[in-house]
């Protein structure tokens, strides 16, 4: 192997057996993606237009804000009812745990598109979900589930919640319980236990998870585009929109780089205050 | 005291009570699809009014969702192959290489996990335009290579961050050349490593559609894909029955893997 000491360049020692990596990254992954955004400043001439064009045009200006709203919305959410989930995971005896995270792990590697479809079909107007509301007289007329806010949340949470989980059940597993004793000892109640030692110390696990959820949700294009709805559009959709129906590369390419952006920006943030991803 | 489970009293209860709605908010989706495949009822109607297998005759009727089928199996072994072979020499680089950039090498190798999907398959899209890659089998399995070769690399840099480089060097001074002490002593005492990338990797392909989509033509699609097509259109109890088959699959491929991940630790 080209390894050895007298091989010439010293210095790069040992990076031989990286250059068929490297070179198919570079090939079909780094060239790919930069030339991609490049053409958001080149084409259709060189300069900031599509930028402007994005920013300036409203149906644009909604698409940003939609996803902004379901990613927060989705991490929410995700957050209350996994908090609790990821709390009791930590401390239940282990073969209830190992049972849990059995059926946490068959619900993420269950394929996305057929637990999509599972919710398509549960919330349609004449799914499950309104069929037995219906028939118990909650309602009268079926409720609007799908193709609009509502589909949307429902959908990624569901599949967020793993993301949610996991890393929270890893942070609160790793704390002390003699530090709950302590507040215990020192008179505090449950609630104020709660509030004042637990949910601070919880508190890097929840925010490492939810800004993960976050960064994932901005960027997502199934669930979105099967459960939301035309005027709910979210950013993955409208960029797959701009280059593939309406061959717009250069506005296509100046989304796909704000969302570049905010995600490397997130992610970024993730690592200098949470010690990298988990 | 809310870190001891015997101690939590009627907040005890209330977690229980929130776990378990989300272990079934988890849950019977899945469930739910597979039961409706076995339904009767073209309008998805439950519980079913009846049993049948016509789903699954009318799966195994249409070539189109073979092909797909078979389509995705290919795509899936090829790139896992490529994946692993690629992450293996990667891995060695990485764990004991000493040049500068080790860190970033490192980094740029795990990008593909977290770039958003959406971007990498319009680039990779607008690149296989140009040189006339889309649609063809090379062009689904360099793609699919790339998102998977995270999920490669990092059980293998793990497995290979637990090995004793010294038995490696102690079978180099025994006589063996460094090529042989690797394929003899390293790769087996790496097997673990080597086979969890395998399966994720497979599995990465064989359930990824976003970039599938994009490369996709008429003639050559992926599972996933044919199913998106199939959604778009309209909510047959069909694709209720293609969903539950790569669902199964997907099950019994991570179930193998337990149990010869098993076997092969003894």
């Amino acid at each position: 192997m080209a390894t050895d000491v007298s091989s010439p360049g010293w210095r790069w020692r040992g990076l031989g057996p990286a250059i068929p990596a490297l070179a198919l990254l570079a090939l079909f992954f780094v060239i790919p993606v930069v030339s991609l955004l490049l053409r958001s400043v080149l084409e259709p001439q060189f300069g900031l237009q599509n930028y402007a064009e994005l920013f300036a045009t409203s149906t644009y200006a909604r698409v940003f804000y939609n996803t902004f709203v379901v990613a927060s919305l989705v991490t929410a959410v995700s957050l209350l009812l996994g908090y609790p989930v990821a709390w009791l995971l930590a401390i239940m005896p282990q073969r209830w745990a190992n049972l849990v995270l059995a059926v946490i792990l068959v619900s993420m590697w269950t394929n996305l598109l057929a637990r999509t479809y599972a919710w398509m079909v549960l919330l349609q107007r004449t799914g499950v979900i309104n069929t037995t509301l219906m028939k118990l007289g909650l309602i009268s007329e079926p409720l609007a589930l799908v193709k609009n806010l509502t589909g949307v949340t429902i959908g990624m949470t569901y599949i967020m919640l793993p993301f949610i989980i996991l890393p929270l059940y890893a942070s609160i597993r790793a704390l002390d319980p003699t530090t709950l004793q302590a507040a215990a000892l020192c008179g505090a109640g449950r609630w104020q236990a709660f509030r004042r030692v637990l949910l601070p110390l919880s508190a890097p696990g929840a925010a490492a998870g939810g800004l993960m959820v976050f960064v994932m949700s901005l960027g997502y294009f199934v669930t979105p585009a099967l459960l939301g709805g035309t005027s709910h559009m979210m950013l993955a959709e409208m960029i797959a929109q701009l280059v593939q129906s309406l061959l717009n590369w250069g506005l296509g390419s100046a989304a796909a780089f704000l969302l570049l952006s905010v995600t490397l920006a997130l992610y970024a943030v993730q690592i200098r205050f949470f010690g990298g991803m988990r | 005291m809310l870190l001891s489970y015997n101690r939590l009293g009627g907040l005890g209860l209330a977690l229980w009570a929130i776990t378990i709605l989300v272990c079934l908010f988890l849950l019977v989706p899945i469930i739910f699809i597979a039961a409706l495949s076995f339904g009767s009822s073209q309008w998805l109607v439950f519980p079913p009014p009846a049993w049948t297998l016509r789903w699954y005759r009318d799966l195994a009727a249409d070539p189109r969702w073979l092909d797909a089928a078979l389509t995705s199996a290919k795509v899936g072994v090829l790139s896992a192959a490529l994946a692993v072979a690629l992450g293996l020499m990667a891995s060695f680089a990485l764990v004991r290489g000493r040049f500068p950039g080790r860190n970033l090498l490192k980094a740029l190798f795990l990008t593909p996990m977290v770039l958003p999907v959406i971007v990498f398959a319009v680039a990779i899209y607008a690149l296989f335009l140009r040189i006339g890659l889309n649609g063809t089998l090379v062009g689904f399995v360099l793609a699919h290579t790339v998102l998977a070769f995270p999920f490669a690399v990092i059980p293998i840099v793990n497995s290979l961050e637990g090995f004793d480089k010294s038995i490696e060097d102690a079978a180099v001074l025994c006589g063996a050349s460094p090529l042989r002490a690797k394929l003899k002593i390293t790769l087996p005492a790496i097997r673990i490593g080597l086979f969890s990338a395998a399966i994720f990797a497979f599995l990465i392909s064989w359930d990824e559609v976003v970039v599938a989509i994009f490369m996709a033509s008429p003639d050559l699609q992926t599972l996933p894909v044919r199913i998106w097509g199939a959604l778009r259109q309209d909510l047959t109890p069909v694709i209720a029955a293609a969903s539950t088959i790569l669902v199964a699959f997907t099950l019994l491929v991570m179930a193998a893997a337990a149990l010869l991940r098993r076997r092969i630790s003894k």
